[in-house]
């Protein structure tokens, strides 16, 4: 009994440490929002309602978080596992991109087999651009972060080249490829703009919360996380565990790529993934998910919400859009600092040297 | 040889702002204190003097805006990762992220795609001519006609050489980060160090910021700084370092993208793809180093850096 209020306890500080960065951000956006002279209230008023407690505005949440929910938990596996693995964003790009090449190909195929066989290639892509900065760290130790960061740079200039070159569709008005055909793009339900891609990520997510939560594998993670000498120590294969972090991590990208491709963009443009971008974005859903399955799915849908409500923001107010980006930051700034996880720890040691 | 010249006096132009982000990101790399905000640093550098200067047409105050923006930048990211042990990485990525989402929220409060501050740039901000310097053939050309904080970024290398060798607060600096526990057992106020080597990485940052937004292009976006920042990290790994070492890894980033921008001039569309040049080269030198440190380990196994 006691022990269920220890972890009870523990999921209550994990839950706060969530919630106070969020809290301080949106406190320094009010500040923000004031000099821009709105009501900060109603800002995120319409920020929330329109985007989660109305039915279309929620299913609009859920079709974002879709793919955020696969780069939080992409990002999630290396970083918990102490792999500071950057490439996420490359990787979704890549596969967005070669996707959406073939999806414009193969469009005589029909739909049942086209929409899986690109899901399947997508996640291949991503396992491919992961391969180079995995076989680099595991072998030869060079870092990852630096490696993974560079290759992005690298890989946005050859999608860029072979978008406005190789692959531009010449009767679009801007540097795209050509649309994929109608055969590759995922109905959507409910009259919303969700599709069966959600359900796909649904079953993904399922499956990576055995995986972290009761597999050996995600044991074996933590404990790379933890120490890394002492799991190598107890006879754990470090290299090999690297090679299939990053390349499953690449896998979850590459899908995450080729469902917003085909659910959302249908065509490859210069800024496919948005700004700061999708990688980055995961980056943000997994700390503020403690790097924890379930934390990564509310997370996820919490960041699709500031998605969806941005727009809705412009629209109704004078406040720009680019508020949300600023309070992104700050939830990424304050959260480093894991005050209360911090600050609980040394409650506990205190009680424990009385005892 | 025109071609030669420019290609060489370009890699200069694009190698300044490299070294100076390399050179300050160094003091917190041996401080033990990796900076990954280094691009955010450069880029709040740039976008508070372009900002400041399209304001009030003066570039001393956009100078010292930049320095004293630097500081607080500095300040920020040392309070939470020396005194509340914040995990740096992720405080780095943040001022990252928070360079550009400042960035693009004022540029949509002022309704503008960039700060064009050209009307306020003199040619002598933007290139200084060194005279009879200038005269001498082929390195004339070559060093001729750079901006101050280009010249001064060279200089800076033997600057900081000195400073980390020879001078109490370098050997300071080398010993917090080397052991923490030593420095504390010789009465080392390790904080006190550590706040120092990042705020001079953060100062030398916004220089870069203002040599790109200022001096070369005269104008801010949010992507100006094109992984510069992190450019330099690597420069920092590759070099171990140690300011020569580094520098010279710098310079050839520099030559690199400088080969890059010209060549694209002379072959037409395919040229897009030379735009990796710096970032490829950037990867194969580090796996090189990577394999010759591995050559000279002689433990068993996986070994952390």
């Amino acid at each position: 009994m006691k022990y269920d209020k220890q972890a009870l306890k523990q999921s209550g500080f994990k839950i706060l440490s969530m919630i106070i960065p969020v809290l301080i951000a949106f406190a320094i956006g009010a500040i923000v929002i004031l000099f821009a002279k709105e009501n900060p209230l109603k800002i995120y008023f319409i920020l929330f309602d329109r985007s989660f407690f109305r039915i279309q505005g929620l299913l609009k949440t859920l079709h974002y978080a879709g793919p955020l929910i696969l780069a939080g938990l992409a990002i999630a596996l290396s970083f918990k596992a102490g792999l500071f693995n950057m490439g996420i964003e490359g990787q979704i790009i890549s596969a967005g991109f070669v996707v959406a090449v073939l999806g414009y190909l193969w469009q005589s195929l029909p739909s049942i087999v086209l929409i899986p066989l690109l899901l399947i290639i997508g996640t291949l892509v991503g396992v491919i651009v992961a391969i180079l900065p995995a076989i680099l760290k595991a072998r030869y130790n060079v870092n990852e972060m630096v490696v993974t960061l560079l290759l992005n740079y690298a890989i946005i200039q050859v999608l860029e080249y072979l978008t406005s070159n190789v692959f531009r569709d010449p009767s679009s008005g801007y540097v795209s490829t050509n649309m994929i055909g109608q055969s590759a793009i995922m109905t959507r339900l409910f009259g919303s703009k969700l599709t069966m891609f959600f359900f796909v990520v649904v079953v993904v997510f399922v499956i990576f919360y055995y995986i972290f939560n009761r597999s050996k594998l995600g044991y074996e993670i933590t404990a790379m996380g933890k120490n890394r000498f002492f799991a190598e120590a107890t006879g754990m294969r470090i290299q090999r565990k690297i090679m299939i972090i990053m390349l499953t991590s690449g896998a979850l990208a590459g899908l995450a790529g080729a469902g917003w491709m085909l659910s959302e963009k249908f065509s490859y443009t210069l800024d496919f993934s948005g700004t700061p971008g999708l990688g980055w974005d995961g980056m943000l859903i997994a700390l503020l998910g403690s790097h924890s399955p379930i934390g990564i799915l509310v997370a996820g849908i919490f960041y699709a919400i500031l998605k969806t409500g941005s727009s809705n923001i412009a629209i109704f107010t004078n406040v720009p859009a680019e508020i949300i980006v600023l309070l992104q930051a700050l939830i990424v700034l304050f959260l480093s600092l894991k005050m209360i996880i911090k600050a609980a720890s040394k409650r506990a040691s205190k009680r424990k040297e009385k005892n | 040889m025109d071609f030669i010249i420019k290609i060489f006096s370009d890699s200069l132009y694009f190698t300044g702002p490299i070294l100076l982000c390399t050179l300050g990101g160094l003091f917190a790399y041996k401080a033990n204190m990796i900076n990954i905000g280094l691009e955010g640093m450069m880029l709040f550098g740039g976008f508070i003097s372009a900002l400041i200067l399209f304001f009030t047409h003066s570039w001393i105050i956009a100078f010292i805006a930049a320095i004293l923006l630097a500081i607080l930048l500095g300040l920020l990211f040392s309070y939470f990762g020396v005194t509340k042990k914040a995990n740096f990485i992720i405080t780095g990525f943040a001022i990252n992220l928070l360079a550009i989402a400042v960035g693009k929220y004022v540029l949509a409060a002022l309704g503008s795609i960039d700060i064009n501050v050209i009307s306020d740039v003199t040619r002598q901000m933007a290139a200084i001519d060194l005279g009879i310097i200038g005269e001498i053939p082929v390195i004339g050309p070559i060093i001729n006609k750079q901006s101050f904080l280009t010249y001064f970024s060279f200089i800076l290398i033997f600057i900081c050489q000195f400073v980390l060798f020879n001078t109490k607060f370098g050997t300071y600096v080398r010993v917090v980060g080397e052991s923490e526990e030593a420095a504390k057992s010789i009465g080392i106020s390790i904080n006190k160090i550590k706040y120092l080597a990042v705020i001079i990485g953060a100062l030398l940052c916004a220089f870069a910021g203002y040599n790109v937004a200022i001096n070369q292009l005269a104008s801010y976006t949010p992507d100006i700084t094109a992984g510069t920042g992190f450019i330099a990290i690597a420069a920092i790994y590759c070099g171990a370092g140690n300011p020569k070492n580094s520098s010279l890894y710098a310079i050839l980033f520099g030559l690199s993208r400088s080969l890059a921008v010209n060549l694209s001039l002379r072959i037409g569309t395919i040229a897009g793809l030379l735009e990796m040049i710096p970032y490829i080269m950037i990867i194969i030198v580090l796996t090189v180093v990577g394999i010759i440190r591995k050559r000279k380990t002689l433990y068993r196994g996986f070994l952390h850096e």
